[in-house]
């Protein structure tokens, strides 16, 4: 059976936190890398400017990040008011089924719960789909941090001394871009699998 | 829900909902209560989510859903009100009467239509269609905040988990002894009610109205003379007997 939205969306908002503490990280990363290419002078000057870049990033990153966050967890709470809906037209359905005398009166309140129901739900999927959109969008740094990875290793080359602590630096950003994707892959994941099972149930 | 019309005089009205066949086991069984007078009706303590439909089908049968203007809340525990959010659908215009203390707390049950009418500590006269209920303060009976219903007109006192017992499904819905109920509402008062200051205020009190029934939110009522035999025997009742030392 497939996890209710509100914890898939909780379970996403929480990903993307993880994945914006990573991000911070990264900025921390950044600074390191700045003060370290201002130590080793000339040799530097490549790395130096690959720094901008992951500052850059770090900070794409964190705002994307806090942007998903804020749509999942919007999204969670309209989901727990769908539930609550979706139960009070459960509970509306059996009653209906007893027939009492003054059922008439209560079905101007049942059809407004149940529009109110179809309205929450359209939105929902309108949300899950744009909140996919939006971890896809993530993707495009992670590539971008992979390249800037890569440049750095290369920069790392050419700086006779410092060469050892760039290669740090360099690993590190792929390590926490790897760290961040797989954040996101979570949350993807939740998300495609609800995608998927709401499309089989419609 | 079995339902029990415990007066009638014209258009007033007070029925009980209780013994829910359909229950589920683990629940406690509760007693809600339904006034009506003229075009107006009042729910007292309308119970769990757990007994919304029942409810909801049994109230029905009675009284159109337009015609619940109100609801009473006596204190905020989950038997009494936790189907709040539930009714907020059910009933989005009307008004929730409970007190004052516990208005941020039962909001948590989920209330978006019905207006929460908080119960000053020293309890409200409302006007119900063509009678007038009185919330009678019950503080520390067994919640901090907490109010009775008294309807002088029926000489009904609606006492919320005062005369309370726990009992088997099946139980007559009449205290014909006190000396064979006493023991099963023992153990229920002296480790729910909190305070003997409390208690004695409140039998004070009470013991100056004419109650023909005292109808409590769990187990049975009471008539005279057991209303009497209650009150004697409450007031000798050592209560709050969890404090050791």
């Amino acid at each position: 059976m497939a996890a209710p939205v509100f914890i898939i969306a909780a379970s996403v908002s929480a990903e993307l936190h993880q994945a914006m503490i990573e991000a911070r990280g990264l900025a921390l990363t950044a600074k390191n890398a700045r003060a370290l290419a201002v130590r080793a002078g000339s040799k530097t000057v490549g790395f130096r400017a690959i720094t901008d870049f992951i500052e850059e990033l770090a900070s794409a990153i964190i705002s994307q990040s806090r942007v998903i966050n804020h749509h999942a967890e919007k999204l969670s709470t309209q989901a727990v008011t769908a539930w609550h809906s979706d139960n009070a037209m459960a509970q509306f359905r059996w009653v209906e089924a007893q027939k009492p005398e003054y059922l008439a009166s209560i079905s101007p309140h049942i059809n407004q719960c149940d529009k109110q129901l179809n309205a929450l739900n359209h939105e929902l999927q309108i949300g899950l789909r744009d909140l996919i959109g939006q971890i896809d969008e993530s993707y495009k740094h992670i590539r971008t941090a992979n390249l800037i990875a890569t440049s750095s290793h290369v920069e790392a080359a050419t700086a006779g001394d410092f060469r050892e602590q760039l290669e740090v630096i360099a690993d590190n950003i792929r390590k926490t871009a790897d760290r961040i994707a797989a954040h996101l892959n979570r949350a993807n994941s939740l998300l495609s699998q609800n995608h998927r099972e709401r499309k089989i149930a419609c | 829900m079995l339902a029990t019309v415990l007066y009638e005089d014209g258009d007033h009205r007070w029925t009980m909902f209780a013994r829910d066949p359909g229950k589920p086991d683990g629940i406690i069984d509760t007693n809600q209560y339904l006034i009506q007078s003229g075009d107006e009706a009042i729910l007292l303590d309308p119970g769990g989510i757990e007994l919304f439909a029942p409810m909801l089908t049994s109230v029905l049968k009675y009284v159109p859903a337009e015609g619940i203007t109100k609801l009473f809340a006596s204190h905020q525990d989950p038997d009494i009100i936790s189907s709040l959010g539930l009714w907020d659908q059910a009933l989005p215009n009307a008004d929730l009467y409970s007190p004052w203390l516990w208005e941020s707390f039962i909001r948590h049950f989920g209330m978006n239509n019905i207006t929460y009418k908080a119960i000053p500590d020293e309890g409200m006269t409302i006007t119900l269609g063509r009678i007038q209920l009185q919330f009678i303060p019950a503080h520390y009976l067994h919640s901090s905040g907490n109010f009775h219903v008294w309807d002088a007109k029926a000489g009904i006192l609606m006492s919320g988990d005062v005369g309370a017992a726990l009992e088997e499904p099946g139980a007559p819905l009449w205290v014909d002894s006190m000396e064979r109920h006493g023991p099963k509402m023992k153990k229920f008062h002296q480790r729910w009610m909190p305070s003997d200051a409390a208690k004695h205020d409140w039998i004070r009190r009470v013991s100056a109205l004419d109650i023909k029934i005292m109808a409590p939110q769990h187990g049975r009522l009471f008539k005279p003379p057991h209303v009497a035999d209650f009150l004697r025997w409450f007031d000798q009742l050592p209560v709050g007997v969890a404090i050791k030392g």
